[in-house]
């Protein structure tokens, strides 16, 4: 063991760059410790403490700073001490350079040597080529942009297999790495469920359900919508897996998505198989068996999919609110509707979302339209006018073509809302609100005059108008979730405590006679 | 010429034509004078940052490019502030601003609800390294910094909770200097801690004078910026941000409670988490000792 | 350990490319992010992003580097030396009585514009093919005279670059790489032949340049058997506030010492003598046209290595803007619109008077000093309508388009950063960003002369025509 001790006399660095200098210092090849501090006596205690006190570090006061640098061996003591040395000189290099602006993604990675991330929202048919610049400087890629040909979807997350790295996107709104959440997504705890989604606003249900339930997250990645296509093959998802597998923090698995083509399913089951974590499996609308026979654990609603993710990850269940649904609640909006009052209209920002919502009510009820069904027959002749039960994702082009999302600026569906709440057939309207990073500000907020407003016509009317709400958020995001829920109770709309809930809350109100549960 | 923009009461007061010192250190965002005779550190901050007590903000972006050094000599001419002939701050025109500490409320059922969240949120968003642990520390020295904060702050928690008066100097003046950063993680728990000790109605109240005999003893352990934000602290003087934070913990929701949170925890690197933690374990004494 | 298990456990440091709020929650939350300030490349134009895409592939892209490399290795490591003067008919290869060499890409004598039709007729005046401007006008048009580029003599022309036979010329030897660059001499003032004046005071000033400015400076260097080292001397000048392009104060007082002693030692009366001291103490610009001379010099010797998408000339005839790039070799020219110069202008003119942009001078900056060494001359920057702030922005940010930095030519200002060297066209298309060029105002009109100066960029036409070319020849 070897150390060297320099004294700095009366030397100040602002406590910022001091916590980075010190914690470069000790990634320094051949360092064993680094202290990079004012020499307190306290710190200089503490020093004592730890074996490493010399007559230098003695003499040292307050107002002076300490670099003590220990290495293994006497010859690589003075060659760290220059390296730490060298990261003093360049603070201000580097300080320098944050004031330096780039144009480029090879001018940006060349001039900050730590970056290790590119999120990249820049209009489809420019984005591949900064994907692909990104990727060959060795950055991993979010790759919020959509309109990307599956062409080159397909070479992107090849090159990006090939050189080990994260490829999310195309059309990839959702991720939190390393605890940040990138575009759109919310503020939760911290734990040991990784998710791996294709679908943006299920990847954040089922975060927020995992976070109402007491567990927390790892990572989430996102994979882009098209990865389990047959064209694409699920590699982000299966590479995904694998590194969620090989992450120590990480105990439990969930995958989200739409059911995958039968090629990429036989691949994702056989990975799931292989998989020493227990893996949760939300493919909306997907097939049981298949899964279970692969070992996996089946969900079929999201809220599901967070529940079984929390137990495994060792909460206990007798800690967790389930919030089961209300049903006293259901019977009482059952008796107020007119028998006219058949239908639901759901306006929803969210694709999954809406998508839950929407199987959800298939399993009780026929003539579901919606511009986003799987099925021609029941598609939308006009996506402007509402046909018998009517889901509606507002984030689908139909609707965005030029705009910003909904989830962005809420307001495009007002007038659409507007509509539905004249429309006496109507029984039930339900909509979701998103919060978090990357959305509006008060999304129930810029909806609040008009649900106030419907209410009063309805009433008028003489006819009740049941208003469902549900915000996806939690309580650590801003604004937080109790606040704009209080909005919507105030204004008399009826709060789902889940996507799922929402989805049978409507589901169940509008049942007439012998399908009720 | 820059203009100041505001100013803490007692450094304009200061600022007359008999005022001399030098530079003592230079940061991007801040500059530290220390007045002759006095001995007292003022700062020069830029527009980034927040009132704080002995601090004039000025009409600047950055002070790197100025060529100021340490020992550069700071003079007062016609209502100016001079540092040699690199910068020129004229006064006139800075409004005045002095550190209101909000009163304690009678009824603390509101802080109980936000403190769940701002823990909750610290918990999160905090910076470790300093009173909140690392999960990995990057040193022994690190190690053994936070299980000596972790151990000190708790001595001084349990002396308050246990309203005993004669170990409390003992115990605040071991976690004087401990700890990374300029101002050293014990430093800025105390400053935290004895900003709550002087709410008004503060149920630990009765501490107030023991701050005081606090700072009497400990200027040599620790450098003189962390020593004059502790002692302006120990007479219930602390930053905006922190004011701020305080009041919308007390009075305000919980959005309002983490906005302001924010604001602490972006102070320095692990400093504001550490006045952050340095709050709220004032704040837990007091709710436990009000009953 | 994966690089995704790596990051995992690692800060995320981000790189944020469009919206711009993805960053702002990015670093809400206490993690690291940089916006960039991205325009789509080639302004987003999808046949131009092909191109890009295609001479991205790995195995062109790295020929491509390889030769970028060579090319800058060659403009760094050039060192030109002035070694004498001589009347163009003596020196500048397949120069005749009857040629004039313009400036810019090659032009005919209907398309030029006013200055530089201005400065053909004084010119040919001069030399004595036109007794008058209005005859002149006439022979200019009659087929008789070759009217060619500077550039494919191995020359350079500030403003309308009009040189003629009997002009007197530097010249300049690369002493690395052997080849030589050639350029006439400054006449200092405003209402002068290259600014498209062309009255009776014009040609005399030419006459005395000939017959008395001319020869004096070409027995002063022969009695120099070293030369001076421009590269050098260039690297002093910016040391002392010049960009080389605008400002020249310190260049003009640097190669003035240098010439001084052999000055005075030739036999020359000393009212003659006397005359060239006076006529370069007129104007800081006297050492203007040795700087191009000395940049010409560094880039043909990088120009023709194949491959190489650097920059190896760009130069205006008023009318288009020209580019050539290394890995074309010969003279094939890349061209767009000349553009309007901005900037301060002499009092009674306006912005309608300007002629467009025009001149070799835009080699300086193809070097990597005037406009892109704008860090070095903050005393100029009131004249291209700046701050300091904003001249040392431009230093920086034309390193983003080019290759390298010339370590033997540096900005204090900025460190001691070398200047920015090998404007690589692909840089340019990708980053959006046009390389930024310093340069004088002439009138628009033949006769009048020069009324301003300011800052202008090459059309990205230019360099969208090389990039198209280069993708369709090497892909």
């Amino acid at each position: 063991m070897s150390i060297k001790v320099v004294i700095k006399r009366n030397t100040y660095f602002d406590s910022v760059s001091l916590m980075s200098l010190s914690t470069k210092a000790n990634q320094i090849e051949g360092v064993e410790q680094a202290i990079i501090g004012m020499g307190t006596e306290m710190n200089k205690g503490v020093i004592r403490n730890v074996g490493l006190m010399t007559p230098e570090v003695e003499e040292a006061t307050a107002g002076d700073l300490m670099i003590i640098v220990k290495t293994a061996n006497a010859d690589q003591t003075e060659s760290a001490y220059l390296a730490v040395e060298e990261l003093l000189i360049n603070k201000d290099k580097a300080q320098a350079k944050s004031d330096i602006k780039y144009a480029t993604i090879d001018s940006a990675a060349q001039g900050i040597p730590d970056a290790n991330f590119a999120v990249i929202s820049v209009n489809g048919a420019f984005a591949v080529r900064e994907a692909r610049k990104a990727l060959e400087n060795d950055l991993h890629v979010m790759l919020f942009s959509d309109n990307v040909s599956v062409e080159d979807e397909v070479e992107l997350k090849t090159l990006a297999h090939e050189k080990g790295l994260l490829m999310m996107g195309p059309d990839c709104g959702t991720a939190i790495i390393g605890n940040t959440g990138l575009c759109f997504a919310n503020a939760v705890r911290k734990g040991n469920i990784g998710i791996v989604a294709a679908s943006g606003t299920g990847s954040q249900e089922v975060s927020v359900r995992i976070h109402d339930f007491g567990g927390g997250i790892t990572q989430l990645i996102g994979t882009g919508g098209r990865d389990l296509s047959k064209e694409v093959g699920g590699m982000m998802m299966l590479d995904g897996m694998k590194a969620l597998e090989a992450d120590e923090a990480t105990k439990v698995i969930v995958l989200v998505s739409k059911p995958p083509e039968a090629s990429v399913e036989k691949k994702v089951l056989a990975q799931i198989k292989e998989c020493s974590k227990p893996v949760v499996v939300y493919f909306i609308g997907g097939n049981e068996e298949a899964v279970v026979a692969a070992g996996g654990q089946f969900a079929k609603t999201s809220k599901e999919a967070a529940l079984k993710a929390v137990l495994l990850a060792g909460i206990d269940e007798a800690g967790i609110n389930k919030r089961a649904l209300n049903i006293p609640l259901v019977e009482e909006v059952r008796a107020k509707l007119a028998p006219e009052q058949k239908y639901i209209r759901g306006l929803f920002c969210g694709g999954t979302l809406c998508d839950e919502s929407m199987y959800l009510a298939m399993e009780k009820l026929d003539n579901i339209y919606s511009n986003i069904q799987k099925n021609p027959d029941f598609l939308l002749k006009d996506i402007n006018v509402s046909q018998e039960h009517t889901f509606i994702d507002f984030g689908d082009d139909d609707f965005t073509n030029g705009k910003p999302h909904p989830m962005i600026d809420p307001s495009s569906r007002i007038e659409r809302f507007l509509q539905e709440a004249k429309d006496p057939t109507v029984g039930v309207i339900v909509m979701d609100f998103v919060l978090g990073f990357g959305s509006h500000e008060d999304p129930v907020g810029v909806m609040l005059p008009a649900i106030i407003e419907a209410k009063k016509f309805a009433e008028k009317e003489g006819r009740h108008l049941e208003i469902i709400g549900y915000v996806l958020g939690t309580d650590l995001d801003t604004p937080n979730i109790d606040e704009q829920v209080e909005k919507l109770v105030d204004a008399g709309v009826t709060h789902a405590s889940s996507s799922t809930n929402a989805g049978l809350l409507a589901r169940e109100m509008v049942l007439k006679g012998e399908n009720h549960e | 010429m820059i203009h100041a923009k505001l100013g803490d009461d007692y450094f304009l007061q200061q600022i007359v034509a008999t005022f001399t010192g030098t530079v003592h250190s230079v940061f991007k965002h801040a500059l530290n004078i220390r007045s002759d005779g006095k001995d007292e550190i003022f700062t020069l901050a830029t527009k980034a940052m927040d009132r704080a007590p002995n601090t004039l903000v000025i009409d600047l972006d950055t002070l790197d490019h100025l060529g100021i050094q340490q020992h550069d000599r700071v003079s007062v001419r016609h209502n100016e502030l001079l540092i040699e002939e690199k910068l020129k701050i004229a006064i006139p025109k800075a409004s005045r601003w002095q550190c209101q500490l909000p009163i304690y409320p009678a009824n603390c059922t509101r802080l109980k609800m936000n403190m769940i969240r701002v823990k909750q949120f610290i918990d999160l968003h905090g910076k470790g390294g300093g009173i909140k642990r690392n999960d990995s520390p990057v040193s022994e020295f690190e190690a053994e910094t936070s299980r000596l904060l972790q151990q000190r702050t708790t001595l001084l928690y349990e002396e308050i909770l246990n309203q005993r008066l004669d170990r409390f100097q003992a115990y605040a003046a071991d976690l004087v200097g401990l700890g990374p950063g300029l101002t050293p993680s014990g430093d800025d728990f105390l400053v935290g801690l004895f900003a709550i000790i002087h709410l008004q109605n503060s149920p630990c109240s009765m501490y107030k004078p023991l701050c005081e005999s606090v700072i009497k003893v400990i200027q040599p352990l620790t450098n003189e910026i962390s020593f004059t934000t502790l002692k302006k602290a120990a007479y219930g003087q602390v930053r905006e941000s922190i004011c701020s934070f305080i009041h919308a913990i007390l009075y305000g929701t919980e959005v309002e409670s983490i906005e302001a949170l924010r604001k602490v925890l972006a102070i320095g690197s692990s400093s504001g988490t550490d006045i952050a933690l340095g709050l709220i374990s004032g704040l837990e004494a007091n709710i436990k000792l009000g009953g | 350990m994966s690089k995704i298990n790596e990051l995992f456990t690692s800060k995320i440091n981000v790189i944020n490319v469009g919206i711009e709020l993805f960053k702002d929650d990015i670093l809400a939350q206490n993690a690291s992010a940089t916006h960039l300030e991205w325009s789509p490349p080639g302004g987003g134009k999808p046949e131009i992003i092909a191109a890009l895409n295609k001479i991205d592939k790995a195995e062109l892209a790295e020929k491509i580097e390889a030769a970028n490399r060579l090319a800058v290795e060659k403009i760094v490591n050039s060192q030109p030396v002035l070694i004498g003067f001589d009347q163009a008919i003596n020196v500048v290869p397949g120069m005749t009585k009857k040629t004039i060499l313009h400036a810019g890409p090659p032009i005919t004598w209907e398309d030029m514009n006013g200055p530089m039709k201005g400065a053909v007729m004084g010119a040919l005046v001069f030399e004595g093919l036109a007794k008058d401007l209005e005859e002149a006008a006439k022979v200019a048009a009659s087929g008789d005279i070759t009217f060619s580029p500077c550039h494919e003599h191995n020359a350079v022309g500030s403003m309308a670059g009009v040189t003629s036979a009997s002009m007197f010329m530097h010249i300049v030897e690369n002493k690395t790489y052997g080849n030589i660059a050639y350029t006439n001499l400054s006449e200092q003032m405003a209402k002068i032949l290259r600014m498209g004046a062309n009255d009776d005071s014009v040609v005399e000033r030419l006459i005395w340049m000939r017959d008395v400015l001319g020869p004096i400076l070409r027995d002063a260097m022969k009695l120099n058997k070293d030369g001076i080292d421009l590269r050098l001397m260039l690297a002093q000048a910016l040391h002392m506030g010049d960009e080389c392009h605008n400002r020249n104060n310190a260049g003009t007082s640097l190669l003035i010492q240098a010439l001084t002693p052999y000055i005075l030692e030739t036999d020359y009366p000393v009212e003659q003598k006397r005359a060239v001291f006076d006529f370069v103490a007129s104007s800081d610009y006297f050492s203007g046209p040795t700087w191009m001379a000395c940049c010409k010099c560094a880039l043909d010797a990088a120009h023709g290595i194949e491959y190489s998408t650097v920059v190896t000339t760009m130069a205006r005839n008023g009318v288009e803007f020209g580019v050539r790039i290394s890995g074309m070799p010969g003279n094939t020219w890349f061209t767009g619109p000349a553009q309007k110069v901005i900037g301060p202008m002499f009092a009674g003119y306006k912005p309608e008077d300007s002629g467009l942009d025009i001149g070799d001078s835009a080699i300086t900056e193809t070097y990597g000093i005037g406009g892109f060494a704008m860090a070095t001359a903050p005393a100029i920057v009131a004249l291209v309508g700046g701050t300091v702030d904003e001249a040392i922005g431009y230093s920086r940010k034309m390193k983003e388009i080019t290759t390298t930095e010339n370590q033997n030519i540096t900005i204090p200002l900025l460190n001691f950063m070398g200047i920015p060297t090998g404007i690589d066209i692909r840089k340019v298309i990708q980053s959006g960003i046009l390389p930024i060029i310093n340069t004088a105002i002439a009138h628009k009109e033949a006769g009048i002369g020069m009324i301003g100066a300011g800052i202008t960029n090459p059309p990205m036409e230019a360099f969208e025509k090389a990039l198209i070319t280069i993708s369709e020849k090497w892909a």
